[in-house]
């Protein structure tokens, strides 16, 4: 209604296996957000089809869920930490007995014991994610979107928070779909990366990353071959940024 | 904060010293304007005798009544018209035509269907602090972020349970809020309404005394008031602290 419309994702077609960790990289504005809003079901493709194990998405599917990187608009301002974690729990259906005590764990796996009963507007930026992080892992999501979750942390917080997410990752062998406009940051985390076009955007490079892990924040990122990577996907982003 | 405290006490008794001396030394009408002594004075002689307190009780009664309907059908409303837009249309240019009339207007209209009784009284609250519920209800909902909203249908609840579980809470401090500014409005709506036709409550009481020429009486009524109204105010950050204790520990962190 009104305005004009823009169409921001192209032809992209990609597939991604179950317990995979994948990422998206383009430059801004390339309609990354928009193709995570597809697959979440917030909003509706004017074209093209979108399956979550199988199913055409149409409404937020019942086994995903998106994290996104403003914590403090996502958080529940009204419920504390442990609250916040109930909730994912709580939506997911679990009994309010056996809820408390797995809360607790997962607030534990992300870091933050002692700060169950602390609100969101007391914790720090990174603590804060976190807590958004341990809420969408309460939901038992085999597939879980993440927008830039860590876009506005400091670099020392982000680097802390992805090992974090890693470790999650492999103990609850989970799905992750995640953006980024930080290069390394994908190729440290990822098992692929597709590189996107401007909009419309569409795939222009699949690469897949083969770090043994569990990965290292010094050595991995010292590898000679990541930073070969990073050079190639900076360079097509940037023929990107001026074509 | 204590400090600036301390000195708006000296100010107050500052002040209250000058007109006793004022009033003591006949530089005013002592007729027009007691003594403060004086004033006090008549003020714990009513309060002993019950006779402001009972005043009190039937003015906060009529009060009482006309905020709790008000809160019961203008909350519930806002939050539709901010639920739903067909409705927000629908109503909005009603709402706008009735919100900039006066309430005090209202009590002509409303003596005709109600008469003097405490039904006229009631309404006149209710008409008067319906807007500031309703407008800040209807804010508070349409500036839910939208990050919050897609978060909760992330997490696949149905729309009955995100206005329960996320619209109410996401909302509750603009509501406080239209609920704050309304507590001073039906305090003057309540007393208007009983000047101009009831005999009794605190409003009856201060334009009777009036009437009599019991100056320190009508003053006594005044102070009454002033302390209800902070009593009233006391209570219900009380009850912002209790209710919303996540959003008062913020406020009070960016103060």
């Amino acid at each position: 209604m009104g305005g004009e419309t823009t169409v921001a994702i192209g032809n992209i077609s990609c597939q991604v296996d179950a317990g995979e960790f994948v990422s998206f990289v383009g430059p801004s504005g390339c309609g990354k957000t928009t193709l995570l809003m597809s697959i979440a079901g917030l909003i509706a493709p004017t074209a093209g089809k979108i399956l979550v194990k199988g199913r055409a998405v149409n409404g937020p599917p019942p086994n995903l869920v998106l994290v996104f990187q403003e914590f403090n608009k996502s958080l529940f301002a009204w419920r504390s930490v442990l609250g916040n974690v109930l909730f994912g729990l709580d939506a997911r259906g679990k009994k309010v007995r056996e809820s408390e005590g797995k809360a607790k764990a997962l607030i534990e796996l992300v870091g933050l014991k002692g700060f169950e009963s602390h609100y969101p507007w007391e914790l720090s930026g990174g603590m804060q994610q976190r807590v958004a992080i341990a809420r969408a892992l309460a939901y038992e999501p085999e597939v879980l979107l993440m927008d830039e979750p860590f876009g506005s942390l400091d670099a020392l917080t982000r680097l802390e928070l992805e090992d974090t997410l890693l470790r999650l990752w492999e103990e609850l062998a989970t799905t992750i779909l995640f953006i980024t406009h930080d290069i390394e940051e994908a190729i440290y985390l990822s098992d692929r990366i597709w590189v996107l076009s401007r909009r419309p955007s569409e795939i222009i490079e699949e690469l897949w990353i083969d770090f043994p892990r569990p990965r290292h924040q010094v050595t991995t990122r010292a590898e000679g071959r990541f930073m070969e990577i990073r050079n190639q996907i900076y360079k097509q982003i940037s023929n990107e940024n001026t074509a | 904060m204590r400090e600036s405290k301390l000195n708006g006490m000296f100010f107050l008794l500052a002040l209250l010293l000058v007109w006793e001396l004022a009033a003591r030394a006949e530089w005013v009408n002592p007729l027009i304007v007691p003594a403060v002594s004086k004033i006090v004075g008549t003020f714990s002689e009513l309060l002993w005798s019950g006779q402001i307190p009972l005043q009190i009780l039937a003015s906060l009664k009529r009060a009482a009544v006309g905020y709790a309907l008000a809160a019961a059908v203008f909350i519930p409303l806002g939050i539709f018209m901010g639920l739903f837009d067909n409705i927000r249309r629908a109503l909005e240019v009603t709402v706008e035509m009735l919100r900039p009339i006066p309430p005090p207007v209202v009590i002509p209209a409303a003596m005709l269907f109600f008469g003097l009784e405490d039904e006229m009284k009631i309404f006149v609250i209710f008409f008067s602090c319906a807007w500031p519920i309703l407008l800040n209800t209807l804010d508070g909902v349409k500036n839910i972020d939208r990050v919050l909203l897609h978060t909760a249908s992330t997490f696949g609840l149905p729309q009955r349970k995100i206005i329960w579980q996320v619209i109410l809470p996401a909302s509750s401090p603009q509501i406080m809020t239209g609920l704050r500014v309304s507590l001073p409005i039906v305090l003057i709506l309540v007393v208007i309404s009983e000047m101009v036709g009831s005999t009794d409550g605190i409003g009856y009481f201060i334009l009777d005394a009036q009437r009599r020429f019991r100056v320190a009486q009508m003053y006594a009524g005044m102070l009454a008031l002033a302390i209800l109204g902070y009593v009233l105010n006391q209570l219900f950050n009380l009850a912002h602290r209790s209710l919303l204790p996540w959003h008062w520990g913020m406020t009070k962190r960016m103060e």
